[in-house]
């Protein structure tokens, strides 16, 4: 029953983290280009406003925009059900690495057809352009995953987690080493950070994500804002508890559990960190160039599972 | 030996294979010449890494040799002979990116399978790393023959005797050390040379792109 | 005839048998039916199609006791030389009849209302008896378990889908259509009938019983695997794999679409029936390289479909392109079942190829849910392209919702059952980590590779489709007012799109099922280790698992739940109807992203492997910053025409011009040909 508790716990406490996090991103990135910024709660804000706020929904649109933002939520909420964070317990029984990823594909499916649903030109870009790049980068993540799989002979996150955990650094070497750089690759370009889309653009011909929500106001907006904030917590997280999980607390005991909080709050914060550096650091990669280092992950996680295999 | 060494090594090991790639896939020569000193520098921890696990001495040398020379002086030279001749910062390939980078990863697989049978025979410690090495080895030549520029030919040369030098260390833990020595003067030479030519081609014909020098012909 | 199997249920089995004689006796009365009511078309239709329906829900009842009670079997002798036919329907067929059943069911029901739009254009006659009798021998091919039977209704069931592919004979394209898929079809029969043939020559019988038994025996390994490849190219031409699927994306869209969802859902699934009679039991998969071409060929058919289908503007032929990609998946997994079968790894074995039978059952029902749903669409916009088409979803908004199951299912979306397949796949193809063979694991981290490429770009493929069908504003004249589908339309899609649901959902009840049809084949059941009712477990040193039924449930609670708590949370707030925002400029049908528009990038990416060209060009204008009248033209070449059917068929006429010198008119100069061919089979024959 306690672990039950704990999973449960675990799942609030990444949902209730969620905003949190894109609010730290933004404030490191602001302090990195000398500006204030705003606070690191702020997203929380964002949200309780766009709760309180109509909504105008496009008189061409269907069904599929009204029931898109739910889906999207509660897809990333069943995933983060899914997965371990600073314990090793979660309901992984539900479902393994590839029904997190085919619960991300959901997200995304639904959202590419909400932006068609408008009709407008923005959402047809955004919904082809995320298609292109999800065309890519899935099979990236599905081989990555495919990867700490082989080493560890499941593909529940959970025993994955706890297997590499608990192995000392047998488990190191190029194949888990490469899959983690693919899956990092995978983690910027999921969830739309630069180089491969601008979170904070609105210049509409350069956007993938934003354009896909272009046609959301008040409480759809402030789901689908949430969701994606979600997304990125669980690819965060997934980064670590996939591939270098050291730890995280395999066993229910205070001090374990206590040493696996903190340990993750520092990856949390540690990732958090590498991605304002590259969005400080970089430029937006043109569209057509985005091909290159999304094929470069593919062949990377592919060279992961041939490293597994030949090593 | 300890689990951790090995783990070490197969770890420098892909970062050196992870950097050809970046080398396939970046599109500035700036940055080539960036990632070449990384990679430099990735073989020369490995090589520090090798001689700490086996206690060979000689090792140590080559690799701050490796790591003083590759990482440091040639990258210097490059960027010094790119700043006279002021190459324009494309690395022009004659092969589209993406299809480079799914070449370089059926190469590396080619390695993988070629090499399968010396691993399993392998005695070394660093018998992984030998498939990781040639995958290095064809990757820089698959860059000198699809790149024009002749700065980018160095590179793949040079990338491809990091690869050899890769193997060498994992097949018998690197070459006698008079002899390692003689490959970084020989290196050493090639790179001012080519530097030297490359500033004559560019003179000549105006252009860094070798395709040019097909005319010599007639 | 009667029940050779004696049991405590021995009614089931009667019922069983005779369901079965009633199944084809009412395919053949509605065959007739359609013939004696050639005059009264509505009632032909209701009459034929009725039987038909009665027909298919016949063959379920007889698939549902072979499950409950195991194998029915009776004989017949027809012509007395050749001994007495077998007909036998063990769990293997009956998975295949069960899928045969239920979409012939759908598509009987929907042609009530769907054949009458050809009435006063075609012969309805013709329809209404050629349908069930495609039917008919459909179910006589799972059936039989004769040589000399199977040729005879497999060149029937090729022969009565030809017919009804040039059924519409007068639109575009239909008649060549229909020949190439005649002509690709009798070449794969030549290859299936020598295999076939060969085997039972050396079996010394026709039985398939007696050939599984002798044949493998007397035959050298070289044999052996020229009988595979001449299996897997005949079944393979049927099937639809690279690169013998050149038919496939032609004869399948110009079939009326009740007829299109029978022969992707169904028609293709019996080559891959036929294919693993022949691998596992006939020649019992003793050499691993088998396996691996499968599996390769399979991962290439996989690949190459679905980029042909993002390319495709027809909706059928996406869909046809589709039904290549997803045979690809299904060899896949059947490769990889041979591979672990030839390695004497049973249990993965039998994961891989319940895994190829269960993607086998939920392909043929989702596809043909979607062709009877492109039917609808196509029917109420009069055309297939989906340039043309736009913001269906208003006026057909059921259609809609079904259409929407399809894709969700085909794109594998949880909890519904085109997920199910593809993770068991996935599961099946990482467990070859114990095989320790460099080229095994190779070949299977390449299909691991493609399987998941692929599944992306299926994804991307249905976003498309149904997103430029039935979202946003129509774009053509035609697509602004759509009307509702007829009702008996909506019943059959709503049947099969039940049941992607149902069989996702329940997945954990279905597997024992197909594991009787894998156990049948392999030796080995596998359903008790790999669900206990709630979950699936695959054991890979840990387990792995996944819950549909809890996933489903989960997913079907919090969403309206979500839906509760989020309209109440911080007020009611009002929703407005309002403009999409246009930036100033009104929108029109010409602002929208086109299908071409959608898929452009993608194709611009895998263009390597497509050879694709496309051209931009603008009328001229005085002014050079603003431009009027631009073109841009994109094309897809056909490679696999071009480059491997044109010179073949190029080489062939040649051949055949050389040829016909020989042939002079001449009565005297023919009968001396004759001659000469007696005496040259008396010297060989001596």
């Amino acid at each position: 029953m306690a672990d039950l508790v704990l999973a449960l716990i675990q799942t609030a406490a990444l949902l209730a983290l969620a905003p949190l996090l894109t609010g730290i991103i933004r404030k490191l990135k602001a302090w990195m280009q000398s500006r204030r910024g705003p606070p690191i709660y702020q997203p929380y804000l964002d949200l309780a406003k766009l709760m309180r706020k109509g909504s105008v929904v496009s008189e061409d649109s269907s069904w599929v925009t009204t029931i898109t933002p739910y889906v999207c939520l509660i897809s990333m909420v069943v995933a983060a059900l899914l997965v371990p964070a600073f314990v090793t317990e979660s309901l992984g029984f539900l479902g393994d690495l590839i029904v997190l990823v085919y619960l991300f594909a959901m997200t995304r499916f639904f959202t590419a057809l909400a932006a068609l649903d408008a009709g407008s030109t923005f959402g047809g870009m955004g919904s082809s352009r995320e298609m292109l790049v999800s065309s890519l980068i899935e099979p990236a993540i599905l081989l990555s995953f495919f990867t700490v799989a082989l080493l560890t002979g499941t593909t529940s996150l959970v025993s994955v987690t706890s297997v590499i955990a608990t192995s000392g650094a047998s488990l190191i070497g190029p194949a888990l080493l490469l899959a983690f750089a693919a899956f990092l690759i995978a983690v910027l370009a999921e969830n739309a950070r630069v180089p491969v889309d601008n979170p904070s653009t609105h210049l509409e011909l350069t956007m993938i994500h934003e354009a896909m929500l272009l046609e959301y106001s008040g409480k759809d907006l402030a789901l689908m804002e949430y969701s994606s904030m979600v997304k990125l917590t669980l690819f965060v997280t997934i980064a670590w508890s996939a591939f270098l999980p050291w730890g995280v607390a395999t066993e229910i005991t205070a001090p374990a559990l206590a040493l696996g909080v903190i340990v993750f709050l520092a990856k949390l914060l540690t990732l958090a960190v590498v991605i304002a550096v590259i969005e400080s650091s970089m430029a937006k990669l043109r569209l057509f160039r985005l091909p290159n280092l999304l094929t470069g992950a593919f062949m990377l996680a592919f060279l992961a599972v041939m490293s597994y295999f030949v090593l | 030996m300890a689990e951790l060494d090995v783990n070490l090594i197969d770890g420098l090991a892909a970062l050196v294979l992870l950097t050809a790639f970046l080398i396939v896939a970046t599109g500035r020569m700036r940055t080539l010449v960036r990632v070449f000193a990384l990679q430099s520098l990735a073989l020369g921890l490995l090589a520090a890494a090798v001689a700490y696990s086996t206690g060979y001495w000689h090792i140590y040398i080559v690799a701050a040799l490796t790591i003083l020379l590759k990482a440091l002086v040639i990258p210097r030279i490059i960027d010094r002979v790119m700043d006279r001749i002021q190459v324009a910062n494309d690395v022009e390939p004659s092969v589209r990116t993406p299809s480079s980078l799914l070449i370089a990863g059926g190469l590396a697989i080619l390695a993988y399978y070629v090499a399968e049978p010396l691993i399993q025979s392998g005695e070394t410690i660093t018998a992984g790393a030998l498939a990781l090495s040639l995958a290095v080895v064809l990757i820089g030549l698959f860059v000198m023959i699809s790149r024009k520029k002749a700065i980018t030919q160095v590179i793949g040369l040079l990338v491809m005797e990091n690869g050899l030098f890769m193997a060498a260390l994992s097949l018998s833990y690197g070459m006698p050390l008079i002899v390692e020595l003689g490959v970084f003067f020989d290196i050493m030479v090639a790179v001012l040379i080519m530097g030297v030519f490359v500033f004559r081609i560019n003179r000549t014909f105006d252009t860094l792109d070798t395709s040019f020098l097909r005319r010599l012909r007639d | 005839m009667g029940p050779v199997r004696e049991g405590p249920k021995r009614w089931l089995v009667t019922l069983g048998t005779y369901s079965f004689a009633a199944t084809i006796t009412l395919g053949a009365l509605a065959t007739v039916a359609a013939l004696v009511t050639v005059r009264k078309e509505r009632l032909c239709i209701n009459l034929s199609f009725g039987l038909s329906a009665l027909a298919s829900l016949m063959g379920l009842l007889t698939s549902i006791s072979v499950f409950l009670e195991g194998s029915m079997s009776f004989e017949f002798t027809a012509i007395p030389f050749l001994g007495p036919f077998a007909v036998v329907i063990d769990p293997l067929a009956a998975l295949f009849l069960a899928a045969i059943s239920i979409v012939a069911l759908a598509a009987s029901i929907y042609s009530l209302g769907y054949v009458q739009q050809f009435i006063g254009r075609y012969s309805i006659a013709k329809f209404c008896a050629l349908f069930p009798l495609f039917l008919v021998s459909m179910v006589m091919v799972v059936a039989s378990s004769n040589v000399f039977l199977f040729l005879v209704f497999w060149e029937l069931m090729s022969l009565s889908s030809y017919l009804l592919v040039a059924y519409e004979h007068e639109e575009e394209g239909a008649a060549s259509a229909a020949w190439l898929y005649l002509v690709m079809a009798h070449l794969g029969t030549a290859c299936i009938a020598s295999c076939l043939l060969y085997l039972s020559l050396m079996a010394g019988s026709l039985d398939f019983h007696q050939i599984s038994l002798y044949a493998g025996q007397g035959m050298t390994e070289l044999a052996r695997s020229g009988a595979f490849l001449l299996a897997l190219i005949g079944f393979g031409a049927k099937a639809g794999i690279v690169p013998l699927h050149v038919w496939l994306p032609q004869a399948h869209p110009s079939a009326p679409s009740n007829v299109s969802a029978l022969m992707s859902g169904v028609m293709v699934k019996l080559a891959v029936y036929m294919l693993i009679r022949t691998a596992f039991q006939f020649l019992h998969v003793d050499l691993m390289w088998w396996g691996l071409l499968t599996l390769f060929v399979g991962s290439l058919t996989a690949l190459l479909g679905v980029l042909y289908a993002i390319a495709e503007k027809d909706i059928k032929r996406a869909l046809a392109f589709s039904t290549v990609e997803n045979v690809g998946i299904i060899f896949i997994a059947l490769g990889a079942a041979m591979v672990f079968y030839a390695q004497g790894m049973m249990q993965i074995a039998a994961l891989a190829l319940v895994a190829c039978l269960l993607h086998v059952l939920f392909h043929s029902l989702f596809k043909s849910l979607l062709f009877l749903g492109a039917g609808a669409v196509v029917h109420a916009t009069g055309t297939k392209d989906m340039e043309r088409m736009g913001g269906l979803g208003k006026g057909m908004r059921y259609t809609s919702i079904l259409f929407f199951i399809g894709v969700l299912s085909i794109s594998a979306i949880p909890p519904f059952n085109g997920f199910i397949s593809e993770w068991l796949i996935f599961q099946s193809l990482l467990l070859s980590y114990s095989i320790h063979d460099v080229t095994v694991n190779l070949l299977m981290a390449i299909a691991l590779g493609m399987l998941a490429l692929t599944g992306a770009l299926a994804a991307a493929c249905f976003v498309r489709i149904f997103g430029s069908v039935f979202l946003a504003r129509p774009r053509s004249e035609a697509a602004k007012h759509p009307r509702e589908s007829h009702r008996s339309l909506l019943l059959a899609m709503s049947i099969l799109a039940g049941l992607c649901l149902a069989t996702g959902v329940l997945a954990a009840q279905i597997i024992p099922m197909v594991d009787q049809a894998s156990t049948d084949v392999i030796g080995v059941s596998i359903a008790g280790q790999l669900t206990d009712g709630w979950v699936l477990e695959v054991d890979g040193g840990e387990v792995s698992s996944v819950s549909p039924i809890l996933l489903a449930g989960l997913l079907g609670l919090m969403i309206p739940f979500a839906f509760i708590l989020v309209r109440s949370w911080g007020g009611r707030t009002p929703r407005v109807k309002g403009k999409t925002w246009d930036c100033g400029t009104p929108l029109g049908p010409r602002n929208e992203y086109t299908p071409t528009g959608h898929s452009q990038p993608i194709l611009r990416v895998f263009n390597p492997f497509l050879r694709g060209e496309s051209s931009l060009s603008s009328d001229p204008t005085s002014s050079p910053y603003s431009r009027r009248g631009m073109t841009y033209s994109s094309s897809i070449p056909r490679l696999f025409e071009t480059y491997l059917y044109e010179p073949v068929a190029r080489t062939i006429l040649g051949v055949a011009r050389r040829a016909s010198i020989i042939q002079t008119g001449s009565v005297q100069r023919y009968l001396a040909y004759i001659f000469a061919a007696l005496i040259l089979l008396l010297l060989v024959f001596r």
